[in-house]
């Protein structure tokens, strides 16, 4: 997915000249592409995320539309504050690029790790929030970023060489990537991100139905018809479950008023920091999240006895 | 473009009814401002009277927001606020707050928040020397607010960038919420670290308008760096006393000590 981002750029760039591209000395060869066709559209505006957001809202005012890049840990949790006073309270159309995030920095250890940035952004008035899980989702959530009037945030987590969806998407809205082979199947796994890679490997295999949500604010309230008949639903998110879509899901079922499923499983980033060196995967374990771990609990989610309902 | 003459008296009367209608803290962070603003919209910036969002104006960002009294005391004087919005200020429902709002035409950032004005000051400066265009940006930072540190980020950027169209004004009064800028956290020499930073530095007294206008105009042909004005100014200047005395950061007025204020304002 990350490697869609420099053709995202240069098209940018390309079709519009108010395009700027400004990072905090972050991304290595990320940018050689833009900077080679378009030297003057790129700022490294050096060690400095806080003041990278008031310099991109400036440039904004003045009628340039940035796009600011950072690691998530740093864009946007560094810059939280600004992104609330200088972007969103005047809803100002910068779109941050937020890489890494999740527990892909796993080797550099906490502070490059970044499993909250959605639940702290997810209370601040005029932002849209989107966790694509491949290049196609990337592209249509950066086209709905792009477009907008207000400020907006693309999560980039782990790197997968392979897409989810077999071409282009249209819209942000949930999408149903691996279909219930059995019409009446009540399990149904919701994935953002990276995790919808796992998710949709066990929904494949199992036959039950998997959902990926790229745009997690505003409410991606069109996902709430799609578990209309599920009696249990599998939350899957390299995030923690308190405060990202898991939390999301809970809101939104109660929102609408609907009857729900009597089982709604967490399985995202617990209340915890890693504590050891390691890869991604290693990092992952530790949150009982690497790929078997993951496929162990959602076996235990699809079989486990169903709550007693008291409606029943 | 049509500017206005502003006359610090008046504008210090508007602080001191604002302050005593909203039962407002802040009054010696604005009183300190006056001169600046009075000689900022009396010449040295331009904009237009008719309309406080003229698309040609030059932009003056308040970064330390809790001086805004100033500046709606001039936006009173110009027309851009009438007498019921300084009345009704900080009563329930109107719109006008205890720090400076974007939504208020005029402020064009929402400071309060220290450190953020500065920031997205040199943006709109970097924005506008990018489009080749002849507006400016004026910023009032306060001395305190020096202690943060995107302050210090966006100086390194206005000076790498030479952004010859932005002047920084330090509202220096020597004190901060809690002290003198000296015994909190020392900053001095100020002048010499702005310098050091990249910045055509000067100095005057923040009170002498004719002075500021000066040190605010001073070389404007030839400018290849981005202007710190150092204004020294008296904390809660023009009411003997208030001046200096840090309690009326945060001291409210009553009748007494508002017609005591407004006797010395001659």
């Amino acid at each position: 997915m990350r490697q869609a981002i420099p053709s995202l750029l240069l098209e940018a760039a390309d079709n519009d000249e108010r395009f700027l591209v400004l990072c905090g000395d972050h991304g290595y060869k990320l940018f050689d592409s833009l900077r080679s066709r378009h030297p003057e559209r790129f700022i490294n505006v050096g060690v400095a995320e806080q003041s990278m957001v008031g310099i991109a809202a400036g440039l904004c005012r003045t009628g340039f539309r940035p796009c600011i890049y950072g690691l998530a840990a740093f864009v946007p949790m560094r810059v939280l504050e600004q992104v609330k006073i200088d972007l969103c309270h005047g809803s100002l159309p910068v779109v941050m690029l937020g890489d890494g995030a999740g527990l892909t920095y796993s080797v550099l250890g906490t502070s490059h790790q970044c499993g909250e940035d959605v639940a702290c952004l997810r209370p601040l008035p005029n932002i849209a929030i989107y966790s694509p899980c491949d290049a196609h989702e990337l592209r249509a959530c950066w086209i709905e970023a792009r477009g907008a009037s207000q400020p907006s945030y693309l999560r980039i987590g782990k790197e997968h060489p392979d897409d989810i969806h077999a071409g282009p998407v249209s819209g942000t809205s949930p999408t149903v990537v691996s279909e219930a082979r059995h019409a009446f199947t009540r399990a149904v796994i919701v994935a953002t991100g990276a995790m919808v890679r796992v998710g949709l490997g066990f929904a494949r295999e199992h036959g039950i139905r998997c959902i990926s949500v790229p745009r997690l604010k505003p409410a991606p309230v069109e996902l709430i018809p799609l578990l209309a008949d599920a009696e249990r639903v599998a939350v899957l998110e390299e995030h923690v479950s308190a405060g990202g879509l898991w939390s999301l899901v809970l809101e939104m079922l109660q929102h609408a008023g609907v009857r729900r499923p009597r089982n709604i499983e967490p399985i995202g980033l617990r209340d915890a920091f890693t504590q050891t060196a390691g890869d991604h995967q290693h990092a992952m374990s530790e949150h009982d999240l690497d790929d078997g771990q993951v496929a162990v609990r959602l076996t235990h989610w699809l079989n486990a006895p169903l709550p007693t309902d008291a409606r029943d | 473009m049509h500017t206005a003459a502003l006359d610090p008296r008046d504008l210090r009367r508007h602080i001191l009814f604002m302050a005593h209608h909203g039962r407002s803290a802040h009054i010696g962070c604005a009183l300190s401002l006056v001169e600046i603003c009075a000689t900022l919209f009396g010449g040295v910036m331009r904009y237009d009277r008719s309309d406080p969002n003229a698309p040609e104006r030059d932009l003056l960002v308040l970064s330390k927001g809790h001086g805004v009294m100033a500046l709606y005391a001039c936006f009173r004087e110009l027309g851009w606020l009438g007498e019921e919005d300084l009345r009704n200020y900080l009563v329930n429902g109107t719109r006008l707050r205890g720090v400076s709002e974007v939504n208020v035409p005029g402020c064009e950032v929402t400071g309060g928040s220290l450190g953020h004005g500065l920031p997205v000051a040199v943006g709109m400066a970097y924005g506008l020397l990018r489009r080749q265009s002849q507006r400016r940006v004026w910023c009032i930072v306060g001395d305190g607010e020096m202690n943060e540190g995107p302050i210090w980020e966006a100086m390194l950027f206005a000076a790498h960038y030479r952004l010859s169209n932005l002047t920084v004004i330090v509202d220096a009064n020597g004190f901060q919420a809690m002290g003198h800028t000296d015994d909190v956290l020392r900053l001095e020499p100020l002048a010499a670290k702005c310098a050091a930073f990249g910045f055509d530095a000067v100095e005057c007294d923040g009170h002498d308008m004719p002075a500021l206008a000066a040190a605010l105009h001073a070389g404007d042909d030839a400018r290849t760096l981005p202007r710190a004005v150092i204004a020294r100014t008296v904390k809660g200047s023009g009411v003997s006393f208030m001046a200096a005395d840090n309690r009326w950061h945060y001291e409210r007025l009553d009748d007494r000590t508002l017609a005591a204020a407004l006797r010395e304002i001659r």
